[in-house]
């Protein structure tokens, strides 16, 4: 009995020693790892040490040169204001003359008989169009140098004459019957031209906005023939590697070579400066005119903004509407949109370094709580 | 594996890159809002001759006068504007309309030609769109008719303002009081709804009351005592001549009111001492009797489409509302509040009832759907009474009096929102007053 109890005892931790010892709870071996390697000879190995065919390095590629000219400081902001959208300076803008004279409007159809009518006359809208002296040739021809851009090209004055915004001569005719306007001064517009001449146009080669995509990588030189084949590995993913660098880098050069720099974009905006823009709004949506039926209708507007704040008003637009008819619709949509000039005339306290988040904004006008209960 | 992170780095920056220009429009919900008259400008009318000259600048004054009225538009006065508008064909300085918060813009011209013929012409600018709203409209009429045109403009600019027909070229008719309290002299009179180009088309040597415009404005159905008994009688506008409509021995008749296409007419019609509504078809006389309780049926009103009634009956107890079939049938109550209503009056609309409510000694003009929900009441005074809708549904006419012997009864107005409640100018005291349809 007490035989059997220490053989079984023995057995026992002989068991567990050796599940222990033994290996039973060792993790599997990893396995191998088999790193390629290639034989080659003594005489190849010196060789490669004497330098006698150096492969192309990278030193070797062709970098594009520097430009001699220094760049403008627009063209490249400070790193420190990265996060600041770049000020490009624009060509002064020239207002388009006024017309002198405008245009008559048609007759109003004669008056019908009627106590009272309803009937009506539909009246021509006058012409904005100033008038022209003769066709404009639309041919492109080179333009003269000139620091300023205007719709007509103007040649550099005469020395004596002064540059102002307005060309006027001064008249020198006599007064036959008509008013004399007090002493006036010969001044002439300033220097213009119909085009602005880009460093692409002329004859320099380019400086910035252009770069040249870098050469491939060379092939590599062919390792000659070993004496001894170790092992026959093709190079082939190493050629997949190159082309996908070459790719990478290749595309990295395109977006640099792009003029425009990227605009900030910040984060999404906080719910306070959410808030804040559905206030601002909210100020200048007036309701009261609005008929009952305008009061049950919802629309969605949407609005580009320009990086001051301020709304184009050109691109105000209803993107859909809900809960009213065509008339209604209408009403409730000038009520946006007029809310959303009137008060964005100063612009939208909108943060600048977050542009790309609020450039295109849709505002849905909800008269629910507005409408008469 | 190299591979692998070179190609989810390229991914990386198609993607992403891009991503920074293009982002999702910002959304927002702009839920509250503000009522508050909308300004605009109107600058005398240019005169294209003149003799034109003083009416350009009364039909003008008018046309802001009407839109001011109705308390949704605030006139810019002559004095802040910076342009002035010397022709009517010349273009629009949008920017020196703007700079004074001008949104609306109204342009007009005045002729009057050696006949008497007046040409009124007009066009509407949204000053923040910097475009004309709607196109330019003319009317011609005699000169005497300057008001009727400048009223026409008005409308013309309302509707295109607010989406809705406007109410300016509509007159009304009331019960013109004078004299003090116990021995007041009524008689009928009609006037613009303004309160210009007053007539009186009754003497006072009785007792009128509640007079009600035909659909289309010429006749006139009201209740007078001359015989000593109330009885219905129908009045021609133009040559003031009239007749009696319900004449039965031993009868009251009062309380009439015209069908939507003028055929018909509802009334109350007292017999043995009980008060049941009746419809005559005006052309052949006859009468159907529409109600048969031992209650006082009477105020009867049809809805726009003819095709139902609401009236005030105390069969509850108290008198309250009920909504019925044009043709007769069960009445259904639609008023449920505390206190008692009575004279109801259907909006043009179609979509409210407005009534006069008595509650707590106070006296209200409210509305409330046709299904009696949404009660709202525009005003309380120790007495208001007897509405009456403007012709676009927008404006309620009413009475009120005031307290004491010396109290006097004056029409008032005020908007289904209860803003804008204001005195109506009338020559002397006024009650009863029921609005027309527009004019021709």
């Amino acid at each position: 009995m007490q035989t059997g109890t220490i053989i079984s005892g023995v057995a026992h931790v002989s068991l567990i020693g050796w599940a222990l010892l033994g290996g039973v709870f060792k993790p599997a071996p990893e396995p191998f790892e088999v790193t390629e390697v290639v034989a080659i000879s003594e005489a190849e190995f010196e060789s490669l040490l004497a330098g006698t065919e150096p492969p192309e390095t990278v030193s070797d590629l062709i970098v594009p040169e520097l430009p001699d000219v220094t760049p403008p400081e627009a063209d490249t902001p400070a790193s420190s204001q990265a996060d600041q959208p770049p000020v490009l300076e624009q060509p002064e803008e020239t207002k388009p003359p006024r017309p002198e004279a405008r245009p008559d409007r048609p007759e109003i159809t004669p008056p019908t008989p009627a106590e009272v009518s309803d009937d009506v006359a539909v009246l021509a809208p006058p012409s904005d169009e100033p008038e022209t002296d003769g066709p404009v040739s639309l041919t492109p021809s080179r333009p003269q140098e000139a620091p300023r851009v205007a719709p007509e090209a103007i040649a550099p004055p005469e020395p004596e004459d002064k540059v102002a915004d307005v060309a006027q001569d001064v008249d020198t005719s006599d007064a036959t019957g008509e008013e004399q306007l007090p002493d006036q001064e010969k001044t002439v517009e300033e220097a213009a031209s119909t085009e602005i001449v880009t460093e692409a146009e002329t004859a320099e080669p380019p400086g910035l906005g252009r770069s040249l995509r870098p050469r491939a990588r060379p092939n590599r030189p062919t390792p000659p023939e070993p004496t001894e084949v170790a092992d026959d590995t093709p190079p082939q993913p190493q050629d997949n590697v190159q082309s996908a660098v070459d790719d990478l880098l290749a595309g990295l050069s395109n977006d640099t070579a792009n003029p425009t720099p990227p605009r900030p974009s910040g984060p999404p905006l906080t719910s306070g400066e959410k808030d804040a823009l559905r206030v601002a709004v909210q100020k200048c949506w007036n309701t009261g005119s609005l008929s009952t039926e305008a009061l049950k209708t919802t629309v969605v507007v949407g609005v580009s903004m320009n990086e001051d704040g301020t709304p184009d008003t050109g691109t105000i637009r209803m993107i859909s509407s809900s809960g009213g008819t065509g008339g209604s619709v209408q009403q409730a949509f000038q009520a946006a949109r007029r809310a959303i000039i009137r008060c964005g005339a100063r612009g939208f306290a909108l943060p600048s370094e977050k542009y790309e988040q609020w450039r295109d904004i849709e505002m849905t006008f909800n008269p629910e709580k507005m409408r008469i209960k | 594996m190299i591979r692998r992170f070179l190609t989810l780095l390229a991914a990386t920056a198609v993607f992403a890159l891009p991503g920074l220009t293009n982002a999702a429009p910002l959304r927002i919900e702009i839920t509250e809002g503000v009522i508050e008259p909308l300004p605009f400008a109107a600058p005398d009318f240019v005169a294209e001759n003149s003799s034109a000259r003083q009416l350009a600048q009364d039909i003008a004054q008018l046309v802001a006068d009407d839109l001011s009225g109705t308390g949704l538009f605030r006139e810019i006065p002559d004095s802040a504007h910076i342009s002035t508008i010397t022709s009517f064909s010349s273009p629009v300085q949008y920017a020196d309309w703007k700079a004074i918060n001008a949104q609306a813009l109204v342009s007009g011209a005045v002729s009057l030609q050696p006949g008497g013929r007046l040409t009124v012409k007009f066009r509407l600018y949204d000053v923040f769109a910097g475009a004309e709203l709607g196109s330019g409209l003319q009317f011609t009429g005699t000169q005497e008719g300057w008001r009727r045109m400048a009223h026409k403009v008005a409308d013309a600019v309302y509707s295109r303002i607010t989406g809705e027909s406007g109410y300016f070229d509509s007159r009304v008719v009331y019960v013109s009081e004078t004299g003090p309290k116990n021995e007041r002299k009524k008689r009928l009179a009609i006037m613009d709804y303004d309160g210009a180009n007053l007539q009186f088309l009754t003497d006072s040597r009785s007792i009128v009351l509640a007079p009600r415009f035909s659909p289309t404005g010429d006749r006139i159905l009201y209740t007078s005592y001359e015989t000593g008994f109330p009885r219905i009688y129908v009045l021609d506008v133009a040559s003031v001549r009239r007749r009696v409509l319900e004449e039965q021995p031993g009868t009251m008749s009062f309380a009439p009111r015209f069908s939507p296409d003028g055929q018909t007419v509802l009334y109350s019609l007292t017999k043995g001492g009980n008060t049941d509504l009746y419809k005559m078809n005006i052309a052949n006389g006859r009468s159907q009797r529409l109600t048969s309780a031992p209650s006082i049926e009477t105020a009867p009103s049809y809805s726009p489409d003819g095709s139902r009634i609401v009236f005030e009956s105390d069969r509850s107890g108290t008198q309250q509302l009920y909504i019925m079939d044009a043709n007769g049938g069960e009445p259904k109550r639609i008023s449920f509040g505390k206190g008692q209503y009575g004279t109801p009056v259907w909006s043009p609309r179609g979509d409210l009832i407005a009534f006069t409510k008595q509650s707590k000694g106070r006296f209200h003009i409210g509305v409330m759907r046709i299904d009696g929900s949404e009660e709202r009441l525009l005003t309380a005074s120790f007495l208001d009474e007897g509405p009456t809708w403007s012709p676009n549904g927008r404006v309620i006419m009413f009475t009120r009096e005031t307290q004491g012997a010396g109290g006097s009864a004056s029409l008032y107005s005020v908007d289904i929102t209860g803003r804008n409640l204001k005195r109506v100018r009338t020559q002397g005291g006024g009650s009863d007053p029921a609005w027309s349809p527009l004019q021709e």
